[in-house]
């Protein structure tokens, strides 16, 4: 009944005009960057240059599609989890706001497979997020900008990849930040089951993201304890898939972290769902 | 009437300049005229960097020159080089008019006595403040090389040499460079959630290295591989 | 042995301080078309949602087909389907596809034969591929019965089914519960507000006030024990009334006079004997009616047990 309940779910979510804003946003976002990059790309990277451009030059195609892939990534990954959220935070008080609700729980599925349900097809919902904006940036950056070795800036220096060494990078980075957007996914839909209208948990998502970022970038001893086990210290961890030496076991700690995130807001949304009371 | 003993004295001064002088230019001439035997030539070259701040592979490439000043290095990837030292000696040496060439002192490097040579340009505008050259004058060769420009400050070349040793050309060229400016600048891509980064004695320079394998000498280059 | 389709025993449920139900109990009996009666607040809605597991009760036991909801929940639901209040749909999705998800997770057939025929049984041919967005209240309260119907159930739990249906719809529903009841054998569990409808196709009721069970059994049995409103039109209404107190005093109390109509609360039995007497005495009787006996009796023990 799960596969069937799951069914269901994608049936929904395609139907859904909103599933779509996510994917046309992506689109508009990124065509507005790489057509920044087009124009005047190079002046953007030479502000990562400068300092060592009076002593070095830099030959090669600094302004790659890898490169390009990695900016937008950079750039983006900050508003993804609102387009995430803007679906999935809708899943369950979505239909308790419009009664659906009521009709679903009297069929014979358990709530737990409904709600299951619903992860499940967040969590594909997301992965199309994530694919499609892999497919944005870095197939379409390649064919606008060429390949290349890539150029990332980490806050201990330059590295510089190269090009048959990427392809690899980015496929586990993304992979990683799929966890991470999976994890906002998870959360947005554990926030549903407290509420009855659709706004409610998308706005909350959106918050603790944006209070958990401020404590991360915080230099505030108090904060340090922390830190660590908040799951947007980890939504940067696709980064570490650009580092040399790959940090083997920083990627991890990141990959549990937030694997463990999802294991407890999943827990407590079904408790929460299992014994709601459903008076709408 | 001067003193005889205040003329020889007057000699004794200048007569070592005036000395080192003509051996100057002549040492300086004899480097450009074997330089001069390379019309062209192009070279597999590798590229290693150890920069602080900068973590880059080693990258191959080719080098591609042709007389007077055509230059150009085509790599797979990216490349680091030293933005002075590198084409700018060559097109120094090119024409006697823009140099004059005073020699300083004797240098023991590695058991061999160098001739330390000092290029000023004559265009005193120019970039180019002072080439300092550590030359073996036995063999007409260029070991070391100091290039002081205004814009990028000072950087050194050591050369070594192999079969290409009879026209100038080196098999190895080991750049310094001055460093202590470099900095990471923070915004478009840097990590926000990294703080507490534990500051690391940065050194104070970086070496590029380049080792050139395979040269083809006058063989005729087309122009087109200096256009971008 | 299911021949309790639904037993509710004792049931309670707080919301907060608010006792939304305190003690209701019934039964329902196999092919019964039960009545589920009670004022705005008395506790219908929430003791049906108890039923069908929307809400967990804090006492009492409920148990469907012989089973209880904790234990067997998805074998109970499979064999039950409901409208609860107004049928709320996927107004993005055409009524058809509304339908198939509902039918893929009961346990019914997806089949575009079987769903184009619910449709044309409950008046939706041809709107198949209409979004439910655009149904009016009438067709939603359509498509609802078409989704609870779907999947063949044994017990059907009916929550004002007939809400914003014309005279026509109205009757249509009546026609159809009376259909599945005989001809199906289906239960069903009606709550409504048009108490002509109960009257007319419920065989067994309940009333419940203020969250407490009022009264149970056989609409026919709890409706003649009890004495009918019944108006008479005659030509001397002072002097019929005379009569009455003398013949029928305890009737008396219960007459009101409206032009020439009198109108009282009388045992069925006695109805002809007043006719009699009226005539006999030279008064002329031109209609005698029973007027709206379920309304009165629901008012009547509603009042009562507010007394009490």
């Amino acid at each position: 009944m799960l596969l069937a309940s799951t069914y269901n779910e994608f049936i929904k979510i395609t139907a859904k005009p909103r599933s779509y804003l996510g994917l046309g946003a992506i689109t508009i976002l990124v065509g507005v960057i790489l057509f920044a990059l087009k124009v005047d790309g190079l002046s953007m990277i030479s502000f990562v240059t400068t300092s060592f451009e009076q002593t070095l030059t830099f030959q090669g195609n600094l302004l790659n599609g890898n490169l390009v892939a990695f900016i937008i990534l950079q750039m983006l990954i900050i508003h993804i989890p609102l387009l995430v959220a803007l679906v999935t935070g809708d899943l369950v008080s979505g239909e308790a706001a419009s009664g659906a609700i009521r009709i679903l729980l009297t069929k014979p599925i358990s709530r737990t497979q409904v709600l299951l349900s619903k992860f499940i097809a967040g969590g594909v919902y997301t992965l199309c997020m994530i694919i499609w904006l892999g497919l944005m940036s870095v197939l379409i950056g390649r064919v606008l900008f060429g390949q290349g070795d890539l150029m990332v800036l980490n806050s201990d220096g330059l590295v510089i990849l190269k090009e048959n060494d990427i392809s690899w990078r980015y496929l586990g980075g993304f992979a990683v930040a799929y966890l991470a957007l999976l994890t906002v996914s998870t959360l947005s839909i554990c926030l549903s089951c407290f509420t009855e209208n659709s706004i409610g948990p998308i706005v909350t998502t959106m918050a603790i993201i944006i209070l958990f970022t401020i404590i991360g970038t915080l230099d505030v001893r108090f904060f340090d304890q922390i830190r660590p086990y908040l799951f947007t210290t980890h939504m940067a961890a696709w980064r570490s898939y650009f580092e040399v030496p790959l940090p083997t076991a920083q990627i991890t700690k990141s990959i549990f972290i937030l694997l463990g995130h999802q294991v407890v807001l999943i827990s407590i949304a079904i408790i929460k769902f299992n014994t709601k009371d459903i008076t709408s | 009437m001067i003193p005889p003993s205040i003329r020889v004295l007057f000699l004794l001064f200048f007569l070592p300049f005036c000395t080192f002088a003509q051996d100057a230019s002549t040492l300086v001439a004899k480097l450009s005229a074997k330089m001069n035997q390379v019309k062209d030539y192009s070279v597999q070259v590798r590229i290693q960097s150890q920069i602080p701040l900068i973590n880059i592979f080693p990258v191959n490439g080719t080098v591609y020159y042709k007389q007077v000043d055509k230059f150009r290095i085509i790599a797979k990837g990216i490349a680091i080089l030293p933005k002075q030292g590198f084409t700018d000696l060559a097109q120094l040496l090119s024409k006697k008019e823009r140099y004059s060439a005073i020699s300083t002192k004797t240098e023991q490097v590695n058991d061999v006595p160098l001739q330390v040579v000092n290029l000023l340009p004559t265009d005193e505008t120019g970039d180019l403040i002072l080439v300092k050259l550590w030359i073996d004058s036995t063999k007409d060769l260029i070991i070391k090389s100091q290039t002081t420009t205004r814009s990028s400050g000072t950087i050194t070349a050591n050369y070594q040499y192999g079969k290409q040793q009879a026209i100038g050309l080196p098999d190895i060229l080991v750049y310094t460079l001055d460093v202590k400016k470099f900095k990471i600048p923070k915004g478009l891509a840097t990590d926000i959630n990294r703080t507490n980064i534990p500051t690391k004695a940065q050194p104070k320079t970086g070496k590029i290295t380049l080792t050139f394998t395979n040269y083809q000498i006058n063989k005729g280059i087309d122009d087109k591989i200096f256009k971008n | 042995m299911e021949d309790k389709i639904i037993q509710v025993k004792h049931l309670a449920k707080k919301f907060g301080t608010f006792d939304a139900v305190k003690d209701v109990s019934f039964t329902v009996y196999k092919g019964d078309v039960f009545g589920f009666l009670g004022p705005n607040g008395a506790g219908k809605s929430t003791t049906i949602r108890c039923m069908l597991s929307l809400i967990k009760p804090d006492a009492g036991h409920i148990q469907l087909f012989g089973k209880t909801l904790d234990t067997h929940r998805s074998q109970i639901l499979a064999r039950t389907g409901c409208i609860i209040e107004k049928p709320d749909f996927y107004k993005y999705l055409s009524a058809f596809t509304n339908l198939s998800l509902s039918s893929r997770i009961s346990g019914g057939s997806t089949s575009r034969k079987e769903i184009m025929e619910i449709l044309d049984f409950v008046g939706l041919a041809g709107r198949e591929k209409h979004l439910v967005g655009g149904f009016s209240h009438g067709m939603k309260q359509r498509l609802g019965i078409a989704q609870a119907l779907l999947h063949n159930p044994d017990l059907i739990v009916l929550d004002e089914p007939t809400t914003g249906l014309d005279p026509q719809g109205i009757i249509e529903i009546r026609n159809l519960i009376l259909r599945l009841r005989d001809q199906q054998q289906k239960t069903i569990l009606l709550s409504s507000h048009l108490l002509s409808e109960i009257e007319i196709i419920a065989n067994r009721m309940v009333i419940i006030n203020k969250g407490e069970s009022v009264v149970e059994g056989e609409v026919s049995t709890l409706l003649n024990s009890e004495e009918m409103v019944v108006s008479i039109e005659v030509d001397k209404p002072l002097e019929a009334q005379i009569l009455i107190s003398t013949h029928f005093s305890h009737v008396l109390p219960s007459v009101k006079i409206a032009q020439d109509t009198l109108t009282m609360n009388i045992k069925k039995a006695e109805i002809a004997s007043l006719n009699q007497l009226l005539t006999s005495q030279g008064i002329s009787v031109f209609a005698i009616q029973s007027k709206r006996k379920l309304e009165d009796y629901f008012i009547n023990m509603i009042n009562e047990h507010a007394l009490s």
